[in-house]
């Protein structure tokens, strides 16, 4: 009964911009962790072997550091890995992987197919049909030369490719490396692992994307998984697992808030996110002065709770109502000054004008604050 | 606000109570001289409302030495149709009490009540100062102060704006300037005051652009760093494909095959030259041959040659002969001429000899004569100085004693003559036959007689007469005329003459003859300038010479006077002249024996010739060689012709081959083959250099680094468009808080401005004063002056300094604001002009506010239309 899992997209090396420096490392520490959390599963679930189904790195000149914690990160697992390079990460004359050969930091147990070919895993009684990219970008399906693999007896045939089923995907990324749709029929394939799309993605019963274990964007559904595939024996239909391997989840929002109870649903549904939520808030409408200062006290909350919170207002009008304008007690000029920045304004005044009413209010209410005191 | 009456106690000057009463609700003049008392009503008043009661910083109120004082002031004022009347004590009895209408105040709320009222502050603590006073520091004008409007404008400031706000609606905010302040702060800590980043914000921008570098620095080296990896990729596989198929061996091979062609080549191209050299030495034999072959045949020709020959030298050696004997005949006559030529030149000679040597002798004779002449007078002018010399030696005589005795001779007849004249003089005339004796002397007939001494005149027979001459001069006179008398003797016998005619006589003759004797000597000199000894020997020599030349002459053979003698140069000519012809017949003669010679020469060489060659045609040698050398010839010819043939076979067979394209080929076979390996090692090496430049690249990471600077890039963009909003946003607001402000400013201007042009309109007719945004008196212009008030003269910004306050009070009271106006000696710089329009300008102010003018100079003012209050007068009233 083999039985082994399929993972895929580490992106290792890679940096988070748009996140604090500290939420960015964390985010990057993240990921070793998944590594770790793949050997653990292996262990955990009796898997013969792991297939990395591509992009194990996020470029070739990752620093030595990395190469070296990607490697120590899959020592948990001591079963056969077989890491296949990726459109990030092709097994070029000098590539992210002959650095990690001539490093000595490649383990034993650990496979790198940098060329076309079968990796025989004996005792596992697994052949593992591979297509590593060889260029950055390949506009024939790697795929192919499959069909011509002749194995041995009793052996699964387990295809390990990175690239775009053609004509499945929702969004053609990365489709200039091709894979035919049919090509577990084809090429007589028990599984093909693949990697490349970063959700996990079924494409018939004998093929699979992973995605990666660890999200890293806003945009992908269904990341932080690892999948468990358990054929029987030749020819028999694979039983995969999907099994949620991500520590942060990722979420990004884009609400309007048009009346009051707009931003409170809001405020709830943030509530109800766990700490380990990285989010991207984009709020458009408008607010008023008060709600906006609810607003800006919730988000200061869920900074401080959340792994990372980023959100973006530029597109949230201040509409101050008439109680907001009498609250802050502006007479004279100061009063005329507010009322014309609540007048709406052109393009990048209008911005501005946002601002500067905000800021306005704040002087205004700190004054208050103090006269009160 | 009306004053109505004011009341002081126990303050400075004032100990007794004083009262001003009867104040009117528009102008009062009040007046008093130095110390009166005036500036103390004024400090009264404004120590009524500004100081606090209980400060402790008015003992200038104090009378001077009274400590237990209790300055007090009691102050009644209407205002708004209600009583106001109020009591303030300092120091010794601090109090304050106000009553308005029916409801009463003391103490700080009385005098909270007065600053609302009047709208100025109180100080925390000390006196109260002019940034106190607020609207009556503007309208109450201390002595030498009102010109400085701007300062007491700033003070009055917010009081100002408060008080005007009825006017101008609610624009006014209560913390408008202040909220100004903060926004202004904040955004200068983000931009410059022309709107450039400063602080974090400029160091924002900078950090972007120098990460913006550093990413494309880093992109840069991972795009090289990736064309490294494809240039890698794409060596390897050549390098492979190389390895494999070692195209550098086939050149190689080829290179070996076009090699051994070319050797073959080489070869045949040896035999060419070999046979070559072969057909070249039959040719030169063939040659060779030939020529012997015409040689003999020529033998026959050149013995008619020879022969001919031999005939033309025996004809000209017979000519040469013939020529002979006329040659021998010229030569002898050319000899006897010679001989004769010889012989009339010595002829020549000799007769030319003859003559130089008579010539001579003619010359010596007369040399001789001259010489004998000469001295015959030179002996006779050697006599003539010698007698010259007896002469003078005869006749010597001092020419200098001479004149002495000349000038004594002179000086002894002058004073005979004077003695003459002073002696006395005795004439007589006798009887004849009388006679007398003078001194011994006997005096006869007629005479006369001049007596110098006593003398005795004897009268015969009469007796004697003694005459003695007068005179005193006569004794002197007589004994100078002796004294010179003996010098004269002297003289004479010093001379050796007994006259002076005889010394002259000598003189002359002496002179005359030192005179001979120069001339005499000048003519022997003439004749025998060396002496009359070398006269005499050079008479002897021409005498020996004449002798030599005549024995000369003598021995000389005399010419045959018949034979015709040329003369020596024609003798000469014409003896070079046969010297010539004899030269060129003897060598004529000369060169024809040597022709002669050569000719024979020549016949007998050309018999030999011809006849060496008449034998040799004969011999039968030659008939021998020509055969054989005909033979020779025909064999040599065959194998030239089998060679020819050969040779053109060999070449076509080279040509054919190409030699120069296969040279080529060894050349590129041989290039190519380097050329593969060549490339093939550099590949090798750049994979090597390569592999080993990606090594270090790869270690650096240069990928997670790029990454890891965009994110850092990123953290900044955002942070810097935090701050850039931030920025834009405070810079709208600052300008538009700043705008409105100004707004409000301006409302308030216009009606100030109004007032102030209604009072500049009197004072000076063509002027505008504009009211700036601080509601201050800013720029004056008159015709065509343009300035600041600062720039006028002292006067003059008084002036404006009081128009301007007055048109504030004219804004003050339309806002429903009490007005007094307290003037203490102002306008004092006015000229009188100005002050007539002054004048005009309060008389109308006066109809709208209750003004107080105190001065020390009432004449000014009795044109003011208003009965003066005279303080010493009331004074003396109130006591």
């Amino acid at each position: 009964m083999p039985k082994f899992l399929h993972t895929a997209d580490w992106q290792m090396g890679r940096a988070f911009t748009r996140f604090e420096t500290e939420d960015g490392a964390a985010l990057v520490e993240a990921r070793f962790e998944a590594i770790e959390t793949l050997a653990q599963l292996a262990n955990e679930h009796q898997c013969d072997a792991v297939l990395v189904a591509g992009d194990v790195f996020d470029a070739q000149t990752v620093s030595d550091r990395t190469i070296r914690r990607v490697f120590n990160a899959t020592k948990g697992f001591t079963g056969p890995w077989v890491m296949l390079p990726g459109n990030h990460d092709a097994a070029l004359a000098e590539s992210v992987w002959t650095r990690a050969q001539r490093l000595g930091a490649v383990p034993e147990n650990v496979h790198l197919s940098l060329e076309p070919g079968v990796v025989d895993l004996e005792p596992q009684r697994l052949s593992i049909l591979c297509a590593p990219l060889t260029q950055r970008h390949t506009y024939g399906d790697l795929t192919e030369p499959f069909s011509g693999y002749e194995l041995r007896e009793g052996f699964l045939r387990i295809g390990l490719a990175h690239g775009s089923v053609q004509g499945l995907l929702p969004d053609e990324i990365d489709s200039t490396n091709p894979i035919a749709p049919d090509r577990t029929e084809a090429s007589k394939l028990d599984y093909l692992a693949l990697g490349d799309w970063h959700g996990t993605k079924q494409i018939n019963e004998r093929t699979w994307y992973s995605g990666t274990p660890e999200p890293e964007r806003f945009r992908n559904n269904d990341a932080g998984n690892a999948l468990i595939v358990n054929v029987s024996e030749p020819g028999a239909t694979p039983i995969v697992t999907q099994i949620p391997t991500g520590r942060y989840q990722w979420h990004q929002w884009r609400e309007t808030l048009a009346v009051q109870s707009d931003l409170e649903q809001l405020l709830e549904r943030l509530d109800g996110l766990p700490d380990s939520a990285v989010v991207d808030l984009r709020l458009v409408g408008s607010v008023t002065l008060a709600g906006e200062e609810t607003l800006l006290k919730a988000l200061s909350v869920a900074e401080a709770r959340f792994r990372s919170l980023r959100f973006e207002r530029s597109g949230l009008q201040l509409a101050p109502t008439d109680e907001d304008i009498a609250a802050l007690k502006a007479d004279g000029y100061v009063g005329e000054v507010i009322e014309s920045l609540r007048q709406p304004q052109e393009g990048a005044q209008d911005d501005a004008a946002r601002d500067a009413l905000a800021i306005l209010a704040g002087l205004l209410r700190e004054r208050e604050q103090e006269a009160s005191q | 606000m009306k004053l109505q009456r004011m009341r002081i106690e126990q303050l400075r000057q004032f100990r007794k109570p004083f009262v001003l009463d009867n104040l009117q609700p528009g102008l009062n003049l009040i007046h008093g001289p130095n110390e009166s008392g005036k500036s103390t009503l004024v400090r009264s008043i404004r120590a009524a409302f500004f100081e606090r009661y209980r400060s402790t910083a008015v003992d200038d109120l104090r009378p001077w030495g009274d400590s237990a004082a209790a300055p007090t002031i009691e102050l009644d004022f209407e205002h708004e149709h209600r009583n106001w009347h109020l009591t303030k004590s300092f120091l010794q009895r601090k109090r304050c009490d106000l009553s308005v209408g029916t409801d009463t105040y003391s103490e700080d709320d009385a005098e909270e009540k007065l600053a609302e009222l009047l709208g100025y502050q109180y100080p925390k603590r000390g006196a109260s100062k002019a940034e106190h006073w607020g609207i009556p520091g503007l309208l109450w004008v201390e002595q030498g102060t009102g010109q400085d409007i701007e300062q007491a404008i700033e003070h009055a400031g917010d009081h100002l704006k408060s008080a005007l706000n009825s006017m101008v609606g609610e624009v006014a905010s209560t913390s408008g300037d202040d909220l100004i302040e903060t926004v202004r702060s904040q955004r200068d800590t983000l931009l410059t005051g022309t709107g450039k980043p400063r602080g974090d914000y400029q160091q924002l921008e900078k950090d972007r652009a120098l990460y913006e570098r550093d990413i494309e620095e880093l992109k840069e080296r991972v795009h090289k760093y990736q064309e490294q990896v494809d240039r890698l990729g794409k060596l390897a596989q050549d390098y492979e494909q190389a390895e494999a198929e070692r195209p550098w061996e086939e050149a190689q091979r080829q290179l070996e095959e076009a090699r051994t062609r070319y050797q073959q080549v080489e070869r045949l191209e040896q035999q060419q030259a070999q046979e070559k050299a072969t057909l070249a030495q039959l040719q030169q034999n063939h040659r060779l041959l030939q020529q012997n072959k015409e040689q003999l045949e020529g033998l026959s020709r050149q013995l008619e040659v020879r022969k001919s020959e031999l005939e033309r030298a025996e004809r000209d050696l017979k000519v040469a002969e013939g020529q002979t004997p006329a040659i021998a005949g010229r030569l002898a006559e050319a000899k006897t001429a010679y001989e004769q030529a010889e012989k009339l030149r010595k002829l020549a000679a000799l007769l030319q000899n003859r003559q130089r040597l008579e010539q001579d002798i003619r010359r010596l004779e007369q040399q001789k004569q001259v010489l004998t002449q000469n001295l015959a007078k030179a002996r006779e002018y050697h006599q003539q100085v010698e007698q010259a010399r007896q002469q003078a030696r005869d006749n010597r005589i001092d020419s200098a004693t001479v004149k002495s005795l000349r000038t004594t001779a002179k000086e002894l007849n002058e004073e005979t003559i004077r003695s003459r004249t002073i002696a006395t003089r005795l004439s007589w005339q006798l009887d004849a036959g009388a006679s007398l004796t003078l001194n011994n002397e006997p005096l006869t007939g007629l005479g006369e007689q001049q007596l110098l001494d006593e003398s005795t005149l004897v009268i015969p027979g009469v007796g004697t007469l003694g005459i003695t001459p007068g005179g005193e001069e006569l004794a002197s006179t007589r004994r100078k005329l002796k004294s010179l008398k003996d010098g004269f003797e002297e003289q004479l016998k010093t001379l050796g003459v007994a006259s002076v005619k005889e010394a002259e006589d000598r003189l002359s003759a002496f002179e005359n003859a030192g005179r001979a004797q120069k001339h005499a000597e000048d003519l022997l000199k003439s004749v025998a300038p060396a002496g009359i000894e070398q006269l005499v020997a050079e008479q002897g020599e021409a005498e020996g010479e004449l002798e030599k030349a005549r024995n000369q002459l003598q021995a000389t053979p005399k010419p045959d006077p018949k034979e015709h003698v040329p003369s020596l140069e024609e003798a000469e000519a014409a003896f070079v002249h046969a010297g010539t012809a004899l030269d060129k017949a003897e060598s004529d003669d000369r060169e024809h024996q040597a022709t002669l010679s050569a000719l024979k020469q020549a016949r007998d060489s050309a018999k030999t010739e011809w006849q060496r060659l008449a034998d040799e045609e004969k011999s039968p040698e030659r008939q021998q060689q020509l055969r054989q050398i005909t033979t020779d010839l025909a064999n040599i010819e065959k194998q030239q012709t089998e060679l020819e043939t050969s040779l053109e076979r060999r070449e076509r067979e080279i040509r054919e081959a190409r030699p120069d394209f296969l040279k080529q080929d060894i050349e590129r076979y041989q290039n190519a083959a380097n050329h593969l390996r060549q490339t093939q090692d550099n590949r090798g090496r750049e994979l090597r250099d390569i592999k080993v430049r990606l090594e270090a690249w790869g270690a650096e990471g240069l990928e997670e680094q790029l990454n890891e600077k965009e994110a850092e890039l990123d953290q900044c963009n955002r942070r810097y468009q935090e701050l850039h909003r931030r920025a834009q946003a405070l810079d709208l607001l600052l300008t538009l808080l700043t705008e409105k402000r100004q707004a409000l400013t301006r409302r308030l201007q216009a009606p100030l401005q109004k007032h102030l042009n209604h009072y500049l309109s009197v004072l000076f007719p063509e002027a505008s004063l504009e009211v700036d945004e601080q509601l201050r008196p800013g720029t004056f212009s008159r015709g065509n002056e343009l300035g600041q008030i600062t720039e006028l003269s002292f006067g003059a910004r008084e002036q404006m300094g009081l128009i301007s306050r007055l048109a504030y009070a004219d804004l003050l009271r339309e806002a429903g604001r009490p007005t007094l106006v307290i003037l203490d000696d102002t306008l004092v710089h006015s000229d009188s002009e100005r002050l007539e329009d002054m004048k005009r300008i309060l008389f109308d102010a006066a109809s709208r506010h209750q003004i107080l003018l105190f001065t020390c100079h009432p004449e000014k003012w009795q044109d003011l239309g208003v009965p003066p209050v005279d303080i010493q007068a009331s004074k003396e009233q109130g006591a």
